[in-house]
C-alpha cells in the first residue's frame, strides 16, 4: 500500500500534519483554497478494512476505489481536508472492534467508512450507535439486518454498497423469466450464506418457481467433489453463493464432472466470475450468469473513466469492491459539503448522507430512509472479448431498493427471517407464511 | 453408480491427504517435533508450481521445482533453527508458529490475496464417462499417484540403508547414534522428503483446493488430523487415516450436511478416547 | 521479602493510577490484556505444572463467555447469577474434556483437546437459534456489581480486582502442596505414581480449575465488548494463548501474564503501523525463541543468575 501525503496507515501519536502544507505551494487558486483549508481543522476518516489474510484484496480493492474519489477531489471538501486512516480488520470482530475504538478516541476520527466481513460491522454497529459516530459500509459487509427497521437498526449508520437480499431477488427474477422454475441451490454455511440464499428462495417462491434441492458447504470447504456429484440434475438450473475460493473451485469440478452441459449457472453476486477469477475458469467461465450492482463493462461514461483508471493503476479490472470504495468516499463528500463541512453534527450528517443522489460507476446513486443504497442491479453474462473474458449485462434492474420487489410491509409481513429458512427452502409454503 | 463416484471423490481426497500427512508423520516419528509449517509447505508448494505453469506452461515441471525449492526450505529450517532446540517440544512449537506468520504473510505479498487454481495437465484435463456421468480423469490420477508414492516410501523405508537408520532412528534415536548411525544427516534427509511430500501434495492438489491465504492453516489442521488418527510416526498410519478421513468427509458431507462442521474433528475424538495413539501409533 | 514486595506495590500503584494516565482507549487495550492474561496464566496451569499443552482452551474461554452472553440477553438472568454460571459451564466444560481427553499424552493430547474444542466452536458457529451462528450475539449489557461497570474506567477496575484475585488464587494453588505434587508428575508420572500419588486424579483437577479461570475470562471478554462470536472458540485462539504462555516462559504464571499483555499490545501497535505485521509478528516469535528458547521470564533469570554469578 502506498503511503501519500494524505493516507497514512495510521497516525502516530502526538505527530500531527499540520493540513495542507503539502499543497501550499502547487498554485494560486489552491492557494485560497489553502487558507480556507487552514480555517477550519481536517475531517479525520477512520477506514476499516481487511489488509491481511483472505479478505486483503476485496479489502485493498475498497480502500483503493474510495482513494481514487478523495484524489479527485484533491482531499478536500467544504473547506477542510480530508484524512483517512486505515486501519486492518483482519477479518476478526473482536479486532474490528478494537480498531473502531482506536481511531474514534485515540486518532479522533469523526466518521468511521469500509467494513469487508459482516461479523465487524456488526460488532462495531453497536459502538458507534452508542459514541454517535457515522458509520457508513462502503465495502463487502451485507448483513440484510442492518438497515432493516429492528433491534441491530442504528440511525447513525448508512451502506452505500450492497445487501445480501437484492442481488437475489434480480437472480429469481431473471431465472423465472428465462423458464427455470426448479432451482437446485449452494450457499456457503454462515450468515451470509444464509441471507443470500433466503433472500433468493423467498423471491423464487413468491414468482411461482420451486428449490429442488439445497446444499450448504462449509465456509472452509476445500473439496467441492461430493457436492457437484450430489448435485440435482434433474433441476433446470443451480443458483449458487459460494464466496472466497469457493465459487471457483466448485464451477472447475462441475465443469470437469460434465455437468455445464446440463444445467445453467445463476452465480448470485457474482463470487466465482469475480474478475480475478476468470483468467482462471478460461473457457469454462463462459455462459455463466451472475447477479451484481456493478459490471466493469458497463457503458456509461462514469464508468468506462473510472474503469480505465482504475485499470491504468492495478493492470486488472475492477471487481464491484472498488466502485463500492469510490461511491462510499462520493457520499460522504456529497453530504458534508452540504452541510457546508460540518460532519460533527452526526444527525444533520445523517440526513445530509441519506439525501445524496449522484450517478457513478456502478450507476445512478441514491439512498433509502433506512440508510440503504439504491441502485442497479445487473444480470451479467461472461464472455469472450478478444482474449479477455468479461461479465457484460445482459439485463438491468434499474434503481431497485432494499426490499425489492416487494414494499417494507409486505417484507415485514413474512414469518420466517432468511437466516431461519435454511434447510425449509424446499416448501414454500413455509418461506411464504405470513406472521 | 454415483456411489462409485462419491468412492472415488473420497478415495482421491484421502491419497491426497497421504502426501500431506506423510511427511508430517516421518517428522514427527523420527524428531518428535510437530511441524507446524507443514501446511505453510503445502501452500508455497501449490504457489511456485503456479508460478512455474505461469511461466513455462509445463505442469511435470511444476511437479520437480516446486517440491525441491520447497525441501530446501524445509532443510533450511531444520538445520538453522529446530536442530538448537532437539526434543525440547515449546521452544519448536514458538519457532513453527513465527515461520507460519512469516511464510503466510511472505505468500500475501507475492502471490496476492486472490484463491488460485492451478490447471490441470493437458493430458489429463478430461473426463471418462462412469455410468452416464463424467469423472475427470485427473483424480484418477491422483489416486494411482498416492498409491505409487506409498509404494516407494514403503520400499524406501523397508529396503534401503537410508530406511533401516530411519526404523532404528525412529525407535531410538540415542540407541542409533550409539550403533554409528550419522542422525544429524539423517534428520536433515527426513525434513527434506516431509516438505518435498507437502508440496508434492499442494502442486497435486492445486487444481482440486488450490492456494489462498488460509489454506496452510486449514491443510495443516487435516493433515494433524489424519497422522493422529492413524499414529504418529507411522507411514501405514498416514495411508489409513489419509483414506478414512476422506472417505469420511465425503460421506459424511453427503449423509449428514447438517452436520459437515463436524466430518473429521467428531470421528478424531472418538478414536483418540478409545485409541489415545491412533490406530497404529505406540505409546 | 521486602524487595519482593516493592515491585509488587508500585504494580498495584500503576494499575491504580492508570484511568488517570492515559486516555480512554488505552484503558481498554489494559483491559484487555489483563484478560489475556489471566487467560494465559489458566492455560500454564495446564502446560507449565501439569506438562500437558492444549490446543483446545479456547472452548472453555467461549463456554464462559457464551453462557454469559445467553443468560443475560436471552433469559435475562441478573449478572450476580450469570457470571459464577458462565465461570460453572466452563469448568463442567472442562470435566466432560478431561475425561475424554486425559488418556492421551503429548502430540495426542494436544490434538484431541483441539478436535473436542472444534466440535464446540461447530456448536456456537452451527446451532443459529441458540447461539446466532457466525454473527454471534450483539447487545449484551456489561454487568452491575453494585455499581454500573458500562463505563470503560468502572469496568477497568473490575476487570483488575477480579484478575488480581484469580492470580492469587493460582498461584496459591501452585504452590500448595496439590501443586507442588503436579509439578512432581510433570517430571516424572511414573515416580510420582510410586509414591502413591493418583496421578490421573491431580491431572483432572488441574485441567478443571484451569477451565474455570479460562471460563472467568472469557465471561469478562464478553462483557468487555458487549458481543460473542464463534472466533472468540476458535482454534486461532487457542494457538494464540499457546504462544502467549510459551513466549512469556512456562511454568512461571507471571510469564504467561507478560507474554499475554505483550502480543495484545504487539498485535495492536504493529498492525497501525504497517500492513506486514503478521510478517513481523511471526519474526519477534522466532527470534525470541533463538534468544530466550524459556520465554521472556526464563531470559530475565538467566540474566539475573549471571549478574549475581560475578
Amino acid at each position: 500500500m502506498s503511503k501519500g501525503h494524505h493516507v497514512r496507515f495510521a497516525e502516530r501519536a502526538g505527530a500531527r500534519v499540520v493540513a495542507g502544507a503539502i499543497v501550499a505551494f502547487s498554485s494560486a487558486s489552491l492557494l485560497v483554497n489553502q487558507a480556507a483549508a487552514q480555517a477550519k481543522p481536517p475531517i479525520k476518516i477512520g477506514f476499516i478494512a481487511p489488509t491481511s489474510g483472505g479478505f486483503a484484496p476485496s479489502g485493498e480493492e475498497c480502500i483503493l476505489g474510495a482513494k481514487m474519489y478523495f484524489e479527485e477531489i484533491g482531499y478536500e471538501v467544504a473547506g477542510r481536508k480530508i484524512e483517512l486512516i486505515v486501519e486492518d480488520e483482519q477479518a476478526r470482530p473482536d479486532v474490528g472492534l478494537t480498531k473502531a475504538q482506536k481511531l474514534v478516541e485515540r486518532d479522533n476520527v469523526q466518521v468511521l467508512m469500509g467494513v469487508v466481513s459482516s461479523a465487524v460491522a456488526l460488532a462495531i454497529n453497536e459502538y458507534a450507535r452508542d459514541k454517535k459516530v457515522p458509520l457508513i459500509l462502503s465495502c463487502d459487509a451485507g448483513a440484510n439486518e442492518l438497515t432493516i427497521p429492528g433491534p441491530l437498526a442504528n440511525p447513525t449508520l448508512v451502506r452505500t454498497s450492497q445487501n445480501g437480499r437484492t442481488p437475489s431477488a434480480a437472480a429469481a427474477d431473471f431465472m423465472m423469466k428465462k423458464g427455470w422454475k426448479n432451482i437446485a441451490v449452494l450457499a456457503a454455511d454462515y450468515a451470509g450464506g444464509f441471507d443470500t440464499i433466503g433472500g433468493f428462495g423467498a423471491a423464487l417462491c413468491k414468482l411461482g418457481g420451486k428449490i429442488t434441492q439445497e446444499q450448504y458447504p462449509p465456509i472452509t470447504n476445500n473439496d467441492y467433489g461430493p457436492y457437484v456429484t450430489n448435485l440435482d440434475q434433474k433441476a433446470d438450473a443451480v443458483a449458487m453463493f459460494l464466496p472466497g475460493g469457493g465459487g471457483l473451485r466448485f464451477i472447475k469440478q462441475f465443469v470437469e464432472m460434465g455437468l455445464k452441459t446440463k444445467l445453467p449457472v445463476m452465480d448470485i453476486y457474482g463470487q466465482a466470475v469475480y474478475e480475478p477469477f476468470l483468467p482462471q475458469l478460461g473457457d469454462s467461465s463462459i455462459g455463466i450468469y451472475s447477479t451484481l450492482h456493478y459490471s466493469s463493462a458497463i457503458k456509461t461514461p462514469a464508468n468506462e473513466k473510472f474503469a480505465k483508471a482504475y485499470f491504468e493503476r492495478t493492470k486488472h479490472q475492477p471487481s464491484d469492491n472498488a466502485p463500492d470504495g469510490w461511491v462510499g468516499a462520493k457520499a460522504f463528500a456529497d453530504a458534508a459539503k452540504a452541510i457546508d463541512g460540518n460532519v460533527e453534527d452526526t444527525a444533520r450528517f445523517i440526513d445530509a448522507m441519506k439525501a445524496v443522489k449522484f450517478d457513478s460507476p456502478k450507476g445512478p446513486i441514491a439512498l433509502d430512509k433506512y440508510g440503504q443504497v439504491i441502485q442497479s442491479m445487473y444480470v451479467r453474462q461472461v464472455e469472450k472479448v478478444g482474449s479477455d473474458y468479461v461479465n457484460t449485462p445482459v439485463a438491468t434492474y434499474p434503481n431497485v431498493d432494499q426490499f425489492w420487489p416487494l414494499s417494507f410491509e409486505e417484507f415485514e409481513s413474512y414469518k420466517y427471517r432468511y437466516v431461519d429458512l435454511k434447510g425449509s427452502l424446499t416448501n414454500c409454503g413455509k418461506v411464504l407464511e405470513k406472521k | 453408480m454415483i456411489w462409485i463416484i462419491h468412492t472415488l471423490n473420497g478415495v482421491s481426497l484421502g491419497m491426497l491427504l497421504f502426501l500431506l500427512a506423510a511427511g508430517l508423520s516421518l517428522i514427527y516419528g523420527l524428531m518428535k517435533i510437530l511441524n507446524l509449517t507443514h501446511g505453510s509447505y503445502y501452500l508455497v508448494g501449490a504457489y511456485i508450481g503456479s508460478t512455474v505453469i505461469e511461466k513455462t506452461g509445463s505442469f511435470a515441471l511444476a511437479l520437480i521445482v516446486a517440491p525441491l525449492a520447497v525441501a530446501l526450505l524445509g532443510v533450511a529450517m531444520e538445520r538453522f533453527f529446530l536442530r538448537r532446540f532437539h526434543l525440547d517440544e515449546l521452544p519448536q512449537t514458538l519457532l513453527t508458529f513465527g515461520f507460519l506468520f512469516i511464510i503466510a504473510d511472505l505468500c500475501l505479498w507475492i502471490w496476492g490475496g486472490d484463491a488460485i487454481l492451478l490447471p490441470k495437465p493437458a493430458l489429463f484435463s478430461t473426463s471418462i464417462a462412469i455410468g452416464g456421468n463424467f469423472y475427470p480423469t485427473y483424480r484418477l490420477l491422483l489416486i494411482v499417484v498416492g498409491f505409487a508414492v506409498a509404494g516407494v516410501l514403503w520400499w524406501f523405508q523397508e529396503h534401503t540403508r537410508i530406511g533401516a537408520m530411519l526404523r532404528a532412528g525412529v525407535d531410538d534415536a540415542e540407541t542409533a547414534r550409539a550403533l554409528g548411525i550419522d542422525v544429524s544427516l539423517l534428520f536433515t534427509v527426513v525434513f527434506a522428503v516431509g516438505a518435498f511430500l507437502a508440496a508434492l501434495g499442494g502442486v497435486l492438489g492445486g487444481p482440486i483446493i488450490g492456494a489462498s491465504p488460509g489454506a496452510d492453516f486449514d491443510v495443516m489442521l487435516l493433515a494433524f488430523v489424519v497422522v493422529i488418527v492413524g499414529g504418529l510416526g507411522s507411514l501405514r498410519g498416514a495411508l489409513v487415516g489419509g483414506l478414512l478421513v476422506g472417505l469420511l468427509d465425503n460421506f459424511g458431507k453427503i449423509f449428514f450436511p447438517e452436520f459437515a462442521l463436524f466430518t473429521i474433528f467428531v470421528p478424531m475424538a472418538i478414536i483418540l478416547s478409545f485409541r489415545p495413539t491412533g490406530l497404529f501409533g505406540r505409546a | 521479602m521486602r524487595r519482593l514486595l516493592l515491585p509488587w506495590a508500585l504494580a498495584a500503584i500503576v494499575f491504580v493510577a492508570l484511568p488517570y494516565i492515559v486516555p480512554d482507549y488505552y484503558v481498554g487495550l489494559v483491559t484487555k490484556m489483563l484478560i489475556f492474561a489471566l487467560f494465559a496464566m489458566s492455560l500454564d496451569l495446564m502446560i507449565g505444572y501439569v506438562g500437558l499443552a492444549s490446543l483446545g482452551h479456547a472452548a472453555f474461554f467461549g463456554l464462559g463467555g457464551y453462557t454469559v452472553g445467553l443468560l443475560g440477553l436471552k433469559a435475562h438472568v441478573s449478572e450476580w447469577i450469570a457470571l459464577p454460571a458462565g465461570v460453572l459451564v466452563a469448568t463442567l466444560g472442562g470435566v466432560l474434556f478431561a475425561f475424554l481427553a486425559l488418556r492421551a499424552r503429548g502430540s495426542y493430547f494436544l490434538m484431541i483437546t483441539l478436535a473436542l474444542a472444534q466440535v464446540v466452536w461447530g456448536i456456537a458457529f452451527g446451532w443459529r437459534t441458540l447461539t446466532g451462528g457466525d454473527d454471534g450475539l450483539p447487545g449484551i449489557k456489561r454487568p452491575t456489581f453494585f455499581i454500573s461497570l458500562a463505563d470503560q474506567t468502572a469496568f477497568y477496575y473490575f476487570v483488575v480486582l477480579l484478575v488480581g484475585l484469580s492470580a492469587i488464587a493460582l498461584t496459591m494453588i501452585v504452590r500448595s502442596p496439590f501443586g507442588l505434587a503436579l509439578l512432581g508428575i510433570r517430571e516424572s508420572e511414573t515416580r510420582m505414581r510410586a509414591l502413591g500419588f493418583n496421578v490421573w486424579r491431580h491431572q483432572f483437577v488441574a485441567f478443571v480449575f484451569a477451565a474455570a479461570f479460562a471460563g472467568l475470562a472469557g465471561a469478562l471478554f464478553v462483557y468487555q465488548n458487549k458481543f460473542v462470536n464463534p472466533a472468540f472458540l476458535h482454534v486461532v485462539m487457542s494457538a494464540e494463548a499457546l504462544i502467549m504462555v510459551i513466549l512469556g516462559g512456562v511454568g512461571t504464571l507471571l510469564g504467561p501474564a507478560i507474554g499475554a499483555g505483550l502480543i495484545i499490545f504487539l498485535e495492536d501497535f504493529i498492525s497501525s503501523q504497517t500492513q506486514r505485521w503478521l510478517l513481523i509478528l511471526g519474526i519477534i516469535y522466532v527470534v525470541t525463541t533463538l534468544f530466550a528458547p524459556r520465554g521472556l521470564i526464563g531470559l530475565y533469570r538467566d540474566f539475573v543468575a549471571r549478574r549475581s554469578k560475578p
